[in-house]
């Protein structure tokens, strides 16, 4: 085993032409501070997107967002498993481990995810896909004996912050339009939110007006199209860009993780002193004290012993995890994990992977735990196969849902409409497990009293809508069938497409 | 702005792979926009614009598809967030589901046709003329 192979040391004095771009240096503390924010964000971004992955590929049908990748498109399976995957190497990049190897590949997956389907309408993940490239430049590995102060030179770093400057730029341009400047088409984004801390919506309707409101936004685009790449600009135009996304996290548009993840982005826009002054605060060195000692105590046997540990740890918690395709996901990493090791031959750097592996797949559990994801992805999955007639893949993909989520109705209910055609008695015990799941909703009631009418047993099938009703009296579709039994006239119950 | 370009194509930019990178990246991306306001064919389509929140983001649109004059029951044929797209009078994508209805209906005739209305401009209809199992473009 050889010594831990240190990144090259800060270059020397001399500095390339143009400085602009080839002198840029940051703080190593800002680096660090950026990598870990910016990756950790995308990897909850990734595994939120899991959800959406049903939608690829269903019906066999796609529009790319680059006409020659219409036929490469990401499919159902390989969205979730390429999602996973950039969970994985996003948390890698985030710890700092790994990053000249898992900065490129996520990048190439993130791009054929965006670009192979234009499922994928949000513009951050354009601009994500753009910043991935140029971030496979940046040197996130730590330069040798650097400090919090250290200066990096990183010209990919200052492209970096152009490319924001750019987007704004275009932001502001595209604002430019009388339905903007009257506040018309702000207006109407901004919906009211009486439930949140900060109703936006409310605000702008009271004290603010939302014409100099929409005036402010352009103004603001503008003013940091020209100077969020300008370091002398930082310490007035860092607080206004974070004030300015968390405007938009308070608009509550159905973006995703955007403003959050342009929150992320301005980790580097904050000066470096603040980023270093938070380094040496006593907690910091402490904690940056105990990890170079833990990097030392991991040299030697130890340190593969770690990694190994944890590599294989990291495959016991994938399997725990619920999300489709998990197991192979952490099969995959470990191989990857294996060859890394292999390749690298350095015990502290193998430990740091069997570490960054863990907290990757602790990433999946908390979202799959914490959040709908894994309970939408099925439900998803399967309303979109029934939808589009596949009914052997919305079976299963039912029974899958109610494995992980047996207290919820909707896995039963959906099962039992799916099976009732073809095995009555399978589809039958569904509906019933649905209505003791939840026997205050009417619609496995209504489903089962429908059955019974198709199978001409009147008397039964009254009783059980006699039965939705009593569960859910202001159902319509209840109302209705009632009254469809007993003879009387009703209004039409609009279809509900989604029923989900 | 001239001056500008003239520094970023200057001989020292253009003589590392690096500063050739940065020429290649940034006029790319000051200059992709430009396509959506010179001569786009679809101004709602606004991938690559950086149009975020913009005016266009409200418009509203009613795609039809009929085959052999019914209407075609898209969330039978489509996933719904096909139909959401089209929903946004996407051209590219209406095409598409149109070429791929042409596709699953050998020999029929398939109309499409998408009514917009917008914030800052007069309603419009696209398409429904022709068969585009004939003429793919609406």
């Amino acid at each position: 085993m050889g010594k831990r192979k240190q990144s090259p040391a800060p270059p020397p004095a001399v500095v390339e032409s143009p400085a602009f771009w080839f002198g840029f240096e940051v703080a190593w503390a800002k680096l660090v501070a950026g990598r870990t924010i910016l990756f950790a964000l995308l990897a909850i971004d990734a595994l939120l997107a899991i959800r959406h992955a049903p939608r690829y590929g269903a019906g066999g049908f796609n529009v790319a967002q680059l006409p020659f990748l219409d036929g490469l498109g990401p499919t159902r399976v390989s969205y979730a498993i390429g999602q996973l995957l950039l969970a994985d190497l996003f948390v890698l990049a985030a710890c700092g481990v790994a990053t000249r190897f898992a900065v490129p590949c996520a990048t190439a997956i993130y791009a054929w995810l965006y670009f192979g389907s234009q499922l994928d309408s949000y513009q951050h993940h354009y601009l994500v896909s753009l910043l991935l490239l140029i971030a496979c430049f940046v040197p996130w590995q730590r330069p040798a004996s650097a400090t919090a102060a250290t200066p990096v030179r990183t010209w990919a770093l200052r492209l970096f912050l152009v490319q924001l400057g750019i987007l704004y730029l275009w932001a502001a341009i595209s604002k430019m339009d009388r339905a903007w400047l009257d506040g018309h088409a702000l207006g109407m984004q901004i919906l009211p939110q009486p439930d949140r801390l900060i109703d936006l919506r409310a605000l702008l309707d009271g004290r603010l007006s939302i014409t100099k409101l929409a005036k402010l936004v352009l103004m603001t685009e503008l003013t940091l199209a020209f100077t969020v790449w300008l370091r002398p600009t930082w310490p007035v135009i860092a607080p206004i860009g974070i004030l300015f996304h968390l405007g938009i996290v308070f608009t509550g548009l159905e973006i995703g993780l955007f403003a959050w993840i342009m929150i992320g982005v301005y980790a580097f826009v904050i000066p470096d002193r603040v980023w270093v002054g938070l380094a040496e605060l006593p907690p910091s060195r402490i904690a940056i004290r105990m990890f170079g000692r833990l990097g030392r105590a991991l040299e030697g046997r130890a340190g593969v012993v770690v990694g190994g540990v944890g590599c294989v740890l990291a495959l016991v918690l994938a399997t725990v995890s619920r999300f489709d395709h998990a197991v192979a996901v952490g099969v995959a990493m470990l191989v990857v994990a294996i060859a890394l090791a292999a390749i690298w031959r350095r015990p502290r750097a193998i430990a740091w992977l069997g570490i960054a592996q863990v907290i990757a797949t602790l990433a999946w559990l908390a979202v799959d735990r914490e959040t709908t994801v894994v309970v939408d992805y099925y439900r998803f999955w399967g309303g979109s196969s029934r939808r589009l007639g596949n009914l052997g893949d919305a079976e299963a993909a039912y029974r899958r849902l109610i494995e992980v989520a047996p207290d919820d109705d909707t896995g039963h209910y959906q099962l039992g409409r799916v099976l009732l055609p073809t095995d009555s008695t399978g589809g039958l015990e569904e509906l019933h497990a649905a209505q003791r799941v939840a026997p205050d909703r009417a619609r496995a009631f209504v489903a089962e009293a429908r059955w019974l009418v198709n199978q001409h047993r009147a008397a039964e099938a009254s009783a059980k809508a006699a039965a939705a009703l009593a569960a859910e009296p202001t159902s319509p579709e209840a109302r209705q069938l009632v009254d469809q039994l007993a003879g009387r006239k009703t209004a039409p119950v609009p279809v509900d497409r989604d029923d989900p | 702005m001239i001056a500008f370009l003239r520094w970023l194509l200057s001989g020292t930019m253009l003589r590392s792979w690096r500063g050739r990178f940065i020429v290649v990246f940034v006029l790319a991306q000051l200059v992709l926009p430009l396509r959506y306001y010179l001569g786009h064919r679809d101004p709602r389509d606004e991938r690559f614009a950086w149009r975020m929140f913009s005016p266009m983001r409200m418009a509203q649109c009613k795609p039809t598809f009929k085959v052999n004059g019914a209407p075609a029951d898209m969330y039978a044929e489509f996933h719904e967030a096909w139909n959401e797209l089209a929903g946004r009078g996407r051209i590219t994508v209406l095409e598409a589901m149109g070429a791929e209805l042409c596709r699953r209906h050998p020999d029929a005739d398939v109309r499409v046709s998408v009514a917009c209305t917008y914030l800052d401009r007069d309603p419009e209809t696209i398409g429904g003329y022709y068969n585009v199992c004939n003429v793919p473009e609406l």
